[in-house]
C-alpha cells in the first residue's frame, strides 16, 4: 500500500516535470474549448442544436480523456519500456501489478484535474451549467477513463518500438476525436461515416455527457451509451492482456 | 568460506544457438569473480540467467542457500544489479531515484550513505537526463547498492567510459572490494580484470574456458615475457654475437631487437651485464609480462576485443 502511493507520487511528479505532457494534457484540450467558446460566443448553432460551447464543452472533456488515456498512456509506456525501465524495475521487489495500478491511478489524478480545470473554466468564463446529477457526470467520466486507458494499454502491445508509437497513437486519436462527434456531430455526417461514428467509445461518452449537461438526463437515457463503452472496454483490457509486453 | 553463488550445468539456447553451454561455477563470499570474454561469448546471458532475468533451458542456481529458479523473489532482495545499459525516466532527480529503489526492498541503506559512496553527493538534485555517461554509470551503481546486497552483479561497469570515469568506477569497486563484497562483473577489458578481479573466468562460445587467477591463468600458461631493446646500427653485430651466447629467440629489424622468454629477470640482468662490459649502450629497454589478453589470444585464437 505504502509502495503504491509511492509510485502514484512518483509518477505524477514525474508528469508535472514534463512539458510536452503538460501541454497535450492540459492546454491542448483547455485551448479547443476556448477557441470554441471565443469564436461563437451565445451563439446558437444550428447543426448543433444548441450553443456550440455547450456543444464543445463535453467534447473537450472526452478529447481530454482520450489523450491522457491514449497518447499519454500509450506513448509513455511503449517509451519507458524502449528504455529498459521495466526490465531494471523487474530486479527489484517491485510487484508489476503494483507498478500498473499505480500508473492507472496516476492517469486518474491527471484526468480528475483536467476535469475540473475544464469544468471551472467553463463555469466562469462561458456560463456553462451542469443541469443534471453531478454523481452522473463523474460515473461517465470514469467509465471513460477506464477505457481509454485499456484503449492505451491494448495499443502498448501492437506498438513495437517507441518511434512507431506516436503516428499510432495520434491516428487512433483523431480518428476518435473528429469521427467521434467531438467537434461535428453525427447528425452532419453522411450515412456511411454515421455507421463509423456510432460505433466509436467517443461518440458515446460525448452523448451521455452532454445529456447529462445539458438536458439533465438521467440513467435511464444514457445506459446503453455507457454499455458500448463498457464493451470497448472490456475488449480493448483482453487484446491488452493478451499482447502485453515488459520487454 | 561460504558459497554466495552456485551455478550447476546451466545451459540456455536461442534456436540452434547454445548461448550458454553446461556452465559450472562457485563464487566464495568476499569474492570478486569477473567473466572476460570478447562479445557474443555468452557473458550477459549467463549473469542475466543468475540474476533471474532469463529464464535457463537446463541447470539449476543457488544463491546464499536460496534456489533461484523456484525463489525469484527471496533473490531479489538480496541482489544488486547493474545492467550494462541502465536508463531511468529523463526527470527524475538523483537521490528521488536512489530513495525510490531503496523504498521497493524489505531492507536499504539511506540514500545520503550511497551518495557519497559512488561520489555522487553534488549531483544528488540533478535530473537523471542530464547525467554524463559516466555520472549514469555510477548512478547506475548506486542503484544496485539501495539494499545492501550480498550477491553485486556488474554487467560491463565501464563499456563506454572515457578513461577518467572508468578510473572512478574502478575506484568504487576497489572499495567495495576491500569491504568484502561478493561481486560478480563482466567486462572484455582486460586491465579491469586483472585490476579488480580475485579470480577470472574465461568464456569463449557458450563455455568457461578457463578459471583461475589473473596471475595464475599468466603463468601457467606458458606464455613467455617479451623484451625489447634498440642499439646504435654500427653495434648490431655484436650484439647478436652475445645474445647467440644467451640462447634465446630473436627478431630482429635494424637496429630493435624482441626476444621471448620464461625468465625475463635472468635474461635481463645478463643482456646488462654483458653490454655493460662491452661498453654497447642499449636504447628503450623494456619488458613486458604476459597478459590475460595475450592469454585469451593463445586459448581461443582471437582478440578480447574484435
Amino acid at each position: 500500500m505504502k509502495i503504491l502511493f509511492r509510485q502514484i507520487t512518483i509518477e505524477t511528479k514525474l508528469f508535472l516535470r514534463r512539458k510536452d505532457d503538460l501541454f497535450w494534457t492540459l492546454v491542448f484540450p483547455m485551448f479547443f474549448m476556448v477557441l470554441y467558446g471565443v469564436i461563437y460566443g451565445n451563439q446558437v448553432w444550428a447543426d448543433y442544436g444548441m450553443r456550440a460551447i455547450d456543444y464543445l464543452f463535453p467534447g473537450a472533456i472526452v478529447m481530454a480523456l482520450m489523450v491522457t488515456g491514449i497518447m499519454a498512456t500509450a506513448g509513455g509506456f511503449a517509451e519507458e519500456r524502449e528504455k529498459g525501465i521495466y526490465r531494471r524495475l523487474s530486479l527489484t521487489p517491485l510487484k508489476r501489478s503494483t507498478l500498473i495500478i499505480g500508473q492507472i491511478f496516476h492517469r486518474y489524478l491527471v484526468i480528475v484535474i483536467q476535469t475540473l480545470l475544464l469544468l471551472l473554466v467553463g463555469i466562469l468564463a462561458f456560463k456553462i451549467k451542469i443541469e443534471g446529477n453531478y454523481f452522473l457526470f463523474w460515473l461517465i467520466l470514469t467509465f471513460g477513463a477506464l477505457c481509454f486507458l485499456c484503449v492505451g494499454f491494448s495499443l502498448t502491445g501492437l506498438i513495437r518500438s517507441a518511434r512507431s508509437a506516436t503516428p499510432i497513437c495520434m491516428s487512433v486519436f483523431f480518428i476518435m476525436m473528429f469521427l467521434g462527434s467531438i467537434f461535428i456531430p453525427i447528425t452532419v455526417m453522411p450515412g456511411f461515416l454515421k455507421v463509423v461514428s456510432n460505433a466509436l467509445p467517443s461518440t458515446h461518452l460525448g452523448d451521455a455527457l452532454r445529456l447529462v449537461v445539458i438536458k439533465g438526463a438521467s440513467i435511464n437515457e444514457i445506459w446503453k451509451d455507457l454499455l458500448i463503452v463498457v464493451g470497448w472496454t472490456l475488449s480493448c483490457l483482453a487484446i491488452a492482456i493478451k499482447f502485453f509486453r515488459w520487454e | 568460506m561460504d558459497t554466495m553463488v552456485k551455478v550447476s550445468n546451466l545451459v540456455k539456447r536461442y534456436g540452434n544457438l547454445i548461448a550458454v553451454d553446461n556452465v559450472s561455477l562457485a563464487i566464495e563470499k568476499g569474492e570478486i569473480f569477473g567473466l572476460l570474454g570478447p562479445n557474443g561469448a555468452g557473458k550477459t546471458t549467463l549473469v542475466e540467467m543468475i540474476e533471474g532475468l532469463r529464464k535457463p533451458d537446463g541447470g539449476s542456481i543457488e544463491i546464499c542457500g536460496i534456489d533461484g529458479l523456484k525463489e525469484p523473489a527471496k533473490i531479489k532482495e538480496i541482489i544488486g544489479v547493474q545492467l550494462q545499459s541502465t536508463t531511468l525516466y529523463d526527470k527524475i532527480r538523483v537521490k528521488e531515484a536512489i530513495d525510490l529503489f531503496g523504498a521497493y526492498y524489505r531492507r536499504s541503506i539511506s540514500s545520503e550513505d550511497i551518495l557519497k559512496e559512488v561520489s555522487l553527493v553534488e549531483k544528488r538534485n540533478s535530473y537523471v537526463g542530464t547525467l554524463s555517461g559516466g555520472l549514469k554509470q555510477r548512478l547506475a551503481l548506486a542503484l544496485a547498492l539501495v539494499n545492501d546486497p550480498k550477491v553485486l552483479f556488474l554487467d560491463e561497469p565501464t563499456t563506454g567510459l572515457d578513461p577518467q570515469a572508468r578510473r572512478n568506477v574502478w575506484d568504487i569497486i576497489e572499495n567495495m572490494k576491500r569491504r568484502g563484497k561478493t561481486i560478480i562483473l563482466t567486462t572484455h577489458y582486460m586491465e579491469e580484470a586483472e585490476q579488480l578481479c580475485h579470480r577470472v573466468g574465461i568464456m569463449d562460445q557458450g563455455k568457461i574456458i578457463a578459471m583461475d587467477s589473473p596471475k595464475n591463468l599468466i603463468v601457467n600458461s606458458g606464455l613467455e615475457s617479451t623484451v625489447e631493446f634498440h642499439s646504435m646500427p654500427q653495434e648490431s653485430d655484436k650484439i647478436l654475437q652475445i645474445l647467440a651466447g644467451i640462447g634465446k629467440i630473436i627478431r630482429q629489424d635494424n637496429d630493435r631487437f624482441v626476444l621471448y622468454t620464461k625468465e625475463a629477470p635472468r635474461v635481463l640482468q645478463e643482456i646488462t651485464r654483458v653490454c655493460g662490459e662491452s661498453g654497447i649502450n642499449l636504447k628503450n629497454l623494456t619488458v613486458r609480462e604476459a597478459t590475460l589478453e595475450d592469454v585469451f589470444l593463445s586459448l581461443t585464437g582471437k582478440k578480447l576485443r574484435e
